[in-house]
């Protein structure tokens, strides 16, 4: 597994894209989990995690099932914990989900990359 | 020794703060409490850092305000968490030292590094976001962005943890 993280717009995407080219890229906000668990590469994961918190399931449980499934995935997410808490409460329930399902899943990863301004920065490489 | 950890939200700060304070060897580790149990929700996210570090030697201390009163053993070694709530308790608690918190703070830590070997100190990134704050928490973002500059200078390590991982600012594997 693979994480390729970061702020809103600081060209994850096209970074991921570029050092993976012909790989075939679904979106977090459009797919459904038979497809997040057979993706070569998805794009705006954090965005499935707020689908499925507003769809009102749990998420605990997510990052092993990632792990056991597609084991080779490569995630590009959000960060979204570095803000002021915010004052709603599913806001608040889901930066914090972001935040755990993606340490988890960064626990696992072999390589994990941080892109700031378009430039990745390699924090881990086990 | 003095070790500053700041990440965002559920990033893993405390647990990689708590292997910190365990790394640093024998002595009585002494945790300040700072989040004010005031909802449900609190109440959960005390009890949720209760379990992480149920085991591991940790005697519990209370501090919602006035961290320069604090009276700790010689020679033990603190974890402070964290700086985000002990900030915003100073600036809209009653009791709290509102204008004057940066200071007091600072005047704080300093107080309490006289009195322990080492000060593990657990702070937050809450200054990446789209939304301009006015008002209060304006004020808390500048406020907390202050002494978090001062509190990295007076650090003999600053680590940021970034979904566990952590980023070397300052000492430690940095240098």
């Amino acid at each position: 597994m693979e994480m390729i993280i970061g702020g809103a717009f600081q060209g994850k995407s096209a970074y991921a894209e570029n050092k993976y080219p012909g790989t075939c890229w679904v979106q977090g906000s459009d797919i459904e989990e038979d497809t997040l668990l057979s993706a070569r590469g998805v794009l705006g994961f954090h965005e499935y995690i707020r689908r499925e918190l507003k769809a009102g399931h749990d998420v605990k449980h997510l990052a092993k099932k990632l792990m056991g499934q597609n084991p080779d995935v490569i995630l590009v997410s959000d960060e979204v914990g570095c803000g002021v808490v915010p004052v709603d409460a599913f806001d608040r329930a889901y930066r914090e989900a972001v935040g755990r399902v993606c340490t988890e899943l960064a626990a696992f990863s072999k390589k994990v990359t941080r892109v700031t301004c378009g430039i990745g920065m390699v924090i881990k490489d086990a | 020794m003095m070790v500053l950890v700041t990440g965002g939200s559920g990033s893993g700060k405390s647990a990689f703060a708590e292997e910190k304070v365990l790394s640093l060897g024998e002595a009585r580790r002494i945790y300040i409490a700072t989040m004010f149990p005031f909802d449900p929700e609190a109440f959960r996210k005390i009890d949720r850092h209760r379990i992480l570090r149920c085991g591991k030697g940790f005697e519990t201390v209370e501090c919602y305000t006035n961290l320069k009163d604090l009276v700790l053993p010689r020679d033990s070694v603190a974890l402070l968490e964290c700086m985000s709530n002990l900030t915003a308790n100073e600036m809209f608690q009653e009791e709290g030292a509102h204008e004057n918190t940066v200071e007091d703070i600072l005047a704080g830590v300093r107080k309490v590094l006289s009195q322990v070997r080492d000060l593990v100190i657990v702070t937050n990134e809450i200054f990446s976001e789209a939304a301009v704050y006015e008002g209060g928490t304006g004020t808390y973002q500048r406020y907390l962005g202050e002494i978090n500059q001062a509190l990295a200078e007076m650090a003999d390590e600053v680590t940021e943890v970034v979904y566990g991982i952590p980023v070397c600012h300052k000492g430690g594997t940095c240098t």
